[in-house]
């Protein structure tokens, strides 16, 4: 609001300059013509034309009041001077000429004159001063010359023109912040709908990995088991389309979320199925359900498959093991083949993407993995979660 | 991705920006400002044209008593009591348009009401025509200027200009022919002609000028609710744009399932397969890399064009409300409070994280946050920039290649502590 109305200000004194000069060249250039004013009269307004030009320019740039007072002074010193020695009463044709300047060169300082009640009286002044000058000038007539009306109207539109800008300001910013408030809202629900997808990590890994295979054309793996995952993989996606309520964050439930339910309703065993289909036999021993947060639940099964996925690459064996075991404070899982094994020295483990995919997923929930392994004799991986 | 219309490489980095204020067309702030719209809610606009009404109306009013006064003079005031009449019906028609419209102006109404006011200054200018001095008798065709105004929030700028251009020549072309140009009368004339032609112009001006303030600040206000966001957010087309792709990952992946899809798979489908989980895999983590003010700055038009942030650690995510308020405003108001076309630009650097002079500090960080900037000379700051800096922390602002440059330290929690 604050900056809307340094804004509003702003578009106010940019437009008072310019209908100020413009006002202000149109008057110039009406006492120009020649005969309407001796040449010695018209060069002595020059200099406080220039100085009307300048305040007008400077208002375009800065709210002081100090150019809004010395531009209206010189104004109104063009007024005096057009007409000298005053009383005479000016031609008609000085007066018509003067109609553009006071009704708006002079009337432009109004659109920054209506905030305040200080401004307002110098507004009030500027009005009088500048009408009852025109009225000076103009020969004859009744109650008010036609030339001083149109000053007058001149004003009336400067400052109902500055009046309805800045009030339908305000009314702008009440709409911009509605709109703002629910902008905000749907941020949120973006977010909370990002988070939930990204959420059902479990399920992309799967539909990441099958989407690999899929990209090495299925080659590799039987047709019919692929064709099995990705029936799956589409049902599992489907299920997520569909279920449009977000995840509780700190959910004490097994699975990862609602949406999962049925078909990761036995997690470890879909693995296990995952796996199977790849060609890793993968056996379980210890307890079969554990109840976890589900962040910490989501790193530790990511962990596993990244392991059995280790295994089914490189172990060159069929089958694995793992084995779950938990206490008050842990849950573990270790993972075993009995195949090729290696050196930890030989193979950098980051190689494996061990650590970032394994070890890393678990410290984010406080975890930890260990790795055990030499040439001959296979490996094992001890995972750790907190519960 | 209809709503999206960004594309990114594989990097993640936006190459094309949304156009428009930030608002994604197909989200609920969209529909929120184009459902705000057909309710009315136009962002001023709507008040502005009623204000361009009354201007209208004050100068009839004006146009009326001067003609009142004058009726003597006329040989026949048939054609301008006409004209007055067309005046006034053309305007209350208008009036009643837009007062039930709204926004819309149908471009065979505007003709008409065009087609009205060009009747008025023909008929106006018959009736005047044997006085030999347009300037001093022309009422109802100077009103016919102000009518113009009427329609400046409906119709484009150069509709409105066009028309006030030919009102102009109207003008030049019957004082040319029926006016004796002297001293007398000239000054008549060129007042006459100011009065009907530049009012309209200046109104378009303004009105232009408002609607892009007011687009400007929509855009600040949209951008700012990222100040509320998590350490790290994922914007507010990503959960779009991960719907898309489950989508299309479902899709094949129940093609390649139901059979309709052989087998090993042809090479283009397999390397859209490839694309698809590329894609999918940036876009789960993308989250968690982008803080709000990379968001900020992507969404927001003004932001979009003029800033560049550097924030390898994402250390941004780690500001409180209040100081994420300070830095964006501090940007924003660097960048965006020029009325001078020179471009400026703001390069924001967040980190790395200073060494720890207190070793009993160890519950906050400090982050040093740079501020470089191109065509900001220190002098045309706005003072409130300083104080939204300040809000950040304790700043020592300098100049570089004439262009302002600002250091932040900025005092975070630690995020290990926490």
């Amino acid at each position: 609001m604050e900056q809307l109305a340094q804004e509003r200000d702003r578009l106010l004194q940019a437009s008072a300059r310019g209908i100020g000069l413009l006002s202000l060249l149109a008057s110039l250039v009406c006492l120009s013509f020649p005969g309407v004013l001796p040449l010695s009269t018209l060069l002595s307004t020059l200099p406080l034309f220039a100085i009307t030009a300048l305040c007008l320019t400077r208002l375009g740039s800065t709210r002081s009041l100090g150019w809004v007072v010395c531009g209206m002074a010189a104004g109104l010193g063009i007024l005096a001077a057009v007409q000298l020695p005053l009383g005479t009463g000016g031609s008609s044709a000085v007066a018509t000429s003067v109609v553009t300047l006071a009704g708006g060169g002079i009337a432009a300082f109004s659109i920054v004159l209506i905030r305040t009640l200080p401004r307002i009286l110098l507004l009030a002044f500027g009005l009088t001063a500048s009408t009852v000058l025109v009225e000076l000038a103009a020969p004859g007539s009744g109650v008010i010359s036609s030339q001083a009306a149109t000053a007058l109207l001149g004003w009336a539109l400067c400052a109902t023109f500055a009046y309805w800008l800045s009030a339908s300001v305000p009314r702008a910013a009440r709409q911009i912040h509605s709109i703002g408030r629910a902008h905000r809202a749907e941020r949120q629900a973006s977010e909370t709908e990002a988070q939930r997808r990204q959420g059902a990590r479990l399920l992309h890994d799967t539909v990441l990995a099958t989407l690999t295979l899929l990209a090495h054309s299925g080659v590799g793996v039987a047709a019919s088991a692929l064709q099995q995952q990705a029936g799956d993989d589409a049902r599992l996606l489907r299920q997520l389309r569909l279920g449009g309520t977000p995840v509780p964050q700190s959910s004490e439930h097994f699975n990862v979320d609602p949406v999962q339910e049925t078909a990761l309703g036995h997690t470890l065993e879909s693995v296990k199925q995952r796996f199977g289909r790849m060609g890793l036999e993968v056996s379980w021993h210890g307890t079969g359900q554990v109840l976890l947060p589900s962040d910490v639940l989501d790193a530790f099964l990511l962990a596993l498959a990244e392991c059995l996925e280790n295994v089914r690459r490189h172990a060159g064996v069929t089958d694995a093991h793992v084995t779950i075991t938990d206490d008050e404070t842990t849950v573990r899982a270790m993972v075993t083949d009995a195949g090729v094994g290696f050196s930890l020295d030989d193979i950098d483990s980051a190689r494996l993407g061990f650590k970032d995919s394994v070890v890393g997923r678990l410290k984010e929930v406080g975890g930890n993995a260990r790795l055990f392994s030499s040439p001959g004799s296979g490996t094992t991986v001890v995972l750790e979660v907190p519960r | 991705m209809s709503g999206a219309r960004r594309a990114e490489d594989l990097r993640g980095a936006v190459t094309e920006r949304r156009r428009l204020v930030g608002v994604p067309a197909q989200s609920t702030a969209g529909r929120a400002v184009v459902h705000a719209n057909a309710h009315g809610a136009t962002l001023g606009s709507a008040h502005l044209g009623l204000g361009a009404g009354v201007i209208c109306a004050i100068q009839a009013a004006h146009g009326l008593i001067t003609f009142a006064g004058n009726v003597d003079a006329y040989p026949n005031v048939v054609p301008v009591v006409l004209a007055w009449l067309l005046f006034i019906g053309a305007f209350a028609t208008m009036s009643l348009s837009i007062a039930t419209r709204g926004d819309r102006l149908p471009t065979w109404l505007f003709a008409s009401y065009l087609a009205a006011l060009a009747s008025v200054v023909a008929l106006d200018f018959v009736a005047i025509w044997p006085l030999q001095d347009i300037g001093s008798n022309a009422t109802a065709s100077v009103t016919a200027g102000f009518g113009l105004m009427t329609a400046v929030v409906q119709r484009p700028s150069r509709e409105l200009v066009g028309a006030a251009i030919a009102l102009f020549a109207a003008f030049v072309a019957a004082i040319l022919v029926t006016t004796p140009l002297t001293a007398e009368t000239v000054p008549a004339q060129l007042t006459v002609v100011s009065i009907a032609v530049f009012p309209p112009i200046v109104a378009v001006f303004a009105v232009r000028r408002f609607q892009r303030m007011v687009q400007l600040e929509l855009d600040r206000v949209l951008v700012q609710s990222t100040v509320s966001a998590p350490r790290f957010a994922v914007g507010m087309l990503a959960s779009e744009e991960l719907a898309r792709l489950d989508l299309a990952a479902e899709e094949l992946l129940d093609s390649v399932a139901s059979g309709r899809t052989a087998l090993p798979l042809r090479p283009k489908l397999a390397s859209t397969a490839a694309s698809l989980a590329t894609e999918l895999r940036l876009h789960l983590i993308e989250g968690r890399r982008e803080t709000w003010l990379y968001h900020a700055i992507t969404e927001s038009e003004q932001l979009g064009k003029s800033a560049t942030l550097k924030d390898t650690g994402s250390l941004a995510g780690l500001l409180d409300p209040r100081q994420r308020d300070g830095l964006l405003s501090a940007i924003w108001m660097l960048v965006a409070d020029k009325k001078k076309n020179l471009s400026s630009t703001a390069q924001v650097v967040i980190g790395p994280v200073l060494p720890r002079i207190d070793p009993s500090s160890r519950r906050t960080i400090t982050v040093p946050i740079v501020i470089t900037t191109t065509g900001v000379p220190r002098n045309r700051v706005d003072p409130s920039t300083w104080v939204a800096m300040a809000k950040v922390g304790r700043f020592a602002d300098s100049t570089e290649k004439s262009s302002l440059r600002v250091d932040i330290e900025c005092i975070v929690p630690n995020p290990a502590e926490h």
